[in-house]
């Protein structure tokens, strides 16, 4: 409590000073801005944008982004009357977006990523021809999730070192997987599906998907098909489907086979933003139950490597384009914006004193991992004592994670990754199944490339 | 037509204008543009292409993908109307019979039309749940013996392909049987009055009197389900990934242009050329619908009424 007021007054003085010493107000924003996204994330940030400039309307389209559909909307939008002002871009297909002619130069915005110490990968990613297009408000290094009583109880320790060192390498990482699936009664599995990993082997890479009009099959994704079969054929993996209702039943330990005999799953492989929105929330059953919560751990993995994230970019045609700028810089650029986002202070009372008709889901909880440096060192500390920090059994996932985020690399994204990637998916369920060898799931896949980019070089499959 | 008559009768005109606009606009523009379109290399993010003649067709046939797209869709089309006209036809008659007069037809006709009512989505999400590795239909078999362990449903052609049949059947067999049923009602009952006073069968009487009678009836529901089938989207979109998955076994032609034009830059040049030979493929088989379905009486009557009619004006002007 005493630490609670002296905070307190220390922000009141501050501001107070703040507010005496600032220069005079630059003129007032006004407009209405359209700002389309895949999720719900942004329309916080946008609400705390109206709230900071009275004269500004936002207009925000949520518009999910199964199977594609968001990319093709905002594609089909794209240089039309409809024309969001403002728009989101994943991981998965903001370089198309970055190398188009459809963003606006950003670059008198580079300035403040020096003072924010914005990560470089996520500025390398949003930079096309040295023109900055994008920037973003996350940076996403990827994590490995473990249940600690399964650790506890398979491999005989849950402490983060000795884990770590038992699943440091692929070669540790399959002993290891044995071991769990041994323990017991035989019911643990290591993964929820081989899936996961495809991320860890893809950061891993040493080029990206194309290098000058060709296809690239880098090794790593050929190890990466024959880890998954091997996961699959040894029983390693759930089997269950990524995102789908058995994937996430693993998280709270509801996973049941067809014979009704509950299996549990003993780590999955998430970023930054899988902790906060996919892990903790499906860690209790919807039916009710303990959950899992406390019963995790994270450390690094077999493999460093990033997932996701989430680029905002202004549209050249925007008439708006002066305040489309305005709001990317708010939403990645503004110290303030990004402290209060991943501190937890955009709470449903804050957002419905700017806008009553905000839903009640909206409010923003502590622990996305920010794109600043800056922001990350000033306030990994408080998430010492924080709900992550329980969920994780007392564990700073941010503290991790700032070690992590440094060493990410941005130069392996390419504009063609979401289609290449994608096309792969029903290849490889087909040869992890059986129902097809491995020489014919690359021509399939190699066929389905060819399909969807008709100038690729396409090269010979790995094997034949 | 002079400007004279049209003065006389503005009204008529008047009245077809908005239909003849809206047609012009939503029905005429988009199909020439898409034409226009399908010969150049226009792509959502580099907008204006160039005009490259018929290499967008040469592409699709440079591989098998469009040809199996087009087999996909009329192999999953065939084997979902067979069953939809003959057990609509069936329950027709059943329900229209002076005989049998069963009771609360419009009840019956009511259930069996409501799976028409769901939404394509709904009903296609539904299933891929259903059917998932983890999911209750897997839960049931095992454990009520019919299988020894659970089954990809979802990564099998055979299960997924049938998936999609029993969808389109289910959700179109109540609609085709209520338009055959008010054609059925409309023949005139003294036919089968007559026809059961000279001794006829059921059958004889389904065959010699409904069958004939109905005939564009038929031809129109032949003709609509074709042109939904060929342009059949929903449901394969979204009962897996979005891309025909299995194999890309259940990749119907609509989904392919949707690839297309949702592809990493957005082919709408290549997509464009899908539609093109789909209308082209739609059209030659609805004609050919109507060419061997055609009253072949008229066939006959039509030259000897044409030379009756030559006879008389020949007549006249002597």
């Amino acid at each position: 409590m005493k630490r609670l007021s002296l905070i307190l007054s220390v922000l009141v003085t501050l501001s107070m000073l703040l507010a005496a010493c600032g220069p005079a107000k630059p003129k007032e924003l006004a407009g209405t801005l359209n700002v389309w996204s895949f999720t719900n994330e942004i329309k916080t940030m946008a609400i705390a944008f109206q709230g900071k400039h009275p004269g500004v309307k936002v207009v925000y389209t949520m518009i999910p982004m199964t199977n594609g559909e968001y990319q093709t909307k905002v594609k089909a939008a794209a240089g039309t009357a409809d024309s969001p002002d403002v728009v989101a871009l994943e991981a998965a297909f903001v370089k198309e977006w970055v190398e188009s002619d459809l963003l606006a130069d950003l670059n008198d915005l580079l300035p403040l990523t020096k003072t924010l110490k914005t990560y470089p990968a996520v500025v390398q990613v949003g930079t096309s021809d040295g023109v900055a297009k994008g920037f973003s408000y996350q940076a996403t290094p990827g994590a490995f999730f473990f249940r600690r009583s399964i650790a506890k109880e398979c491999l005989g320790t849950d402490d983060l070192v000795k884990v770590q060192a038992m699943v440091a390498d692929l070669a540790k990482f399959e002993d290891t997987a044995a071991k769990i699936k041994a323990c017991g009664t035989g019911d643990y599995y290591t993964v929820g599906t081989g899936g996961e990993m495809f991320l860890p082997f893809l950061s891993n890479r040493s080029k990206p998907w194309i290098v000058d009009d060709k296809l690239v099959i880098d090794p790593k994704i050929v190890e990466y098909v024959h880890f998954a079969k091997m996961m699959r054929d040894n029983g390693y993996e759930s089997g269950a489907t990524q995102w789908t209702e058995g994937w996430f039943a693993g998280m709270n330990d509801t996973l049941k086979d067809a014979n009704g005999t509950p299996k549990k799953v003993f780590s999955y492989f998430l970023p930054t933003w899988g902790l906060p929105y996919v892990l903790s929330p499906n860690s209790t059953p919807k039916d009710g139950g303990a959950g899992t919560g406390g019963d995790w751990a994270m450390i690094n993995g077999p493999m460093s490597y990033q997932w996701g994230g989430t680029w905002v970019g202004a549209m050249k045609s925007s008439p708006n384009s002066e305040l489309a700028k305005e709001f990317v810089k708010f939403v990645a650029l503004d110290e303030e914006n990004l402290t209060n986002w991943a501190t937890g202070v955009y709470t449903n009372a804050y957002l419905k004193a700017i806008d009553p008709t905000t839903p009640d889901d909206q409010a923003q909880a502590a622990g996305d991992f920010v794109s600043s440096q800056l922001v990350v060192e000033k306030i990994t500390a408080s998430f010492d004592n924080s709900t992550l920090a329980t969920f994780l059994g007392g564990e700073n996932s941010y503290g991790a994670f700032a070690q992590a985020a440094p060493s990410v690399n941005g130069a392996l994204l390419t504009g063609s990754d979401d289609a290449i990637q994608r096309a792969l998916n029903d290849p490889l369920a087909a040869y992890l199944s059986g129902t097809m060898t491995e020489a014919e799931m690359w021509a399939a896949w190699l066929d389905a490339v060819r399909n969807e980019f008709p100038d690729l070089i396409i090269p010979e499959p790995p094997v034949k | 037509m002079n400007l004279a008559k049209f003065k006389k009768i503005p009204t008529g005109y008047l009245f077809l204008a908005p239909f003849i606009l809206g047609f012009l606009v939503f029905g005429l523009y988009p199909v020439v543009n898409t034409l226009a379109l399908s010969f150049t290399d226009t792509t959502l993010m580099s907008g204006g292409g160039h005009f490259i003649w018929f290499n967008n067709f040469k592409r699709l046939f440079a591989d098998e993908v469009f040809l199996r797209a087009v087999g996909n869709t009329w192999l999953i089309w065939i084997l979902n109307f067979i069953p939809q006209i003959g057990i609509a036809l069936l329950l027709s008659v059943l329900f229209t019979s002076a005989r049998l007069k069963i009771k609360a037809v419009g009840v019956w006709r009511a259930i069996y039309y409501l799976p028409n009512l769901l939404m394509p989505a709904a009903v296609a999400a539904l299933f891929n749940a259903l059917f998932a590795y983890y999911g209750p239909v897997n839960q049931f078999m095992v454990r009520a013996g019919f299988l020894s362990e659970a089954m990809r449903f979802l990564e099998s052609i055979v299960v997924t392909r049938g998936l999609v049949v029993f969808i389109q059947w289910w959700t179109w067999f109540g609609q085709t049987m209520i338009i055959l049923m008010a054609g059925m009602t409309s023949i005139p009952l003294p036919l089968y009055e007559a026809a059961m006073v000279d001794g006829a069968s059921v059958w004889q009487m389904f065959r010699r009197i409904t069958l004939p009678l109905l005939k564009p009836i038929l031809i129109f529901i032949f003709v609509t389900s074709l042109v939904g089938g060929m342009q059949m989207f929903d449901i394969p979109f979204l009962l897996t990934d979005g891309r025909g998955s299995p194999l890309s076994s259940i990749q119907t032609n609509n989904i392919l242009m949707y690839m297309k034009f949702a592809s990493s830059k957005g082919h709408i040049g290549a997509a464009s050329s899908v539609g093109v030979l789909i209308f082209i493929m739609t059209s030659i088989c609805a004609l050919g619908i109507f060419y061997f379905l055609r009253d072949k009486d008229m066939d006959e009557i039509k030259p000897a009424q044409k030379s009756l009619f030559k006879k008389n004006t020949a007549r006249s002007q002597s």
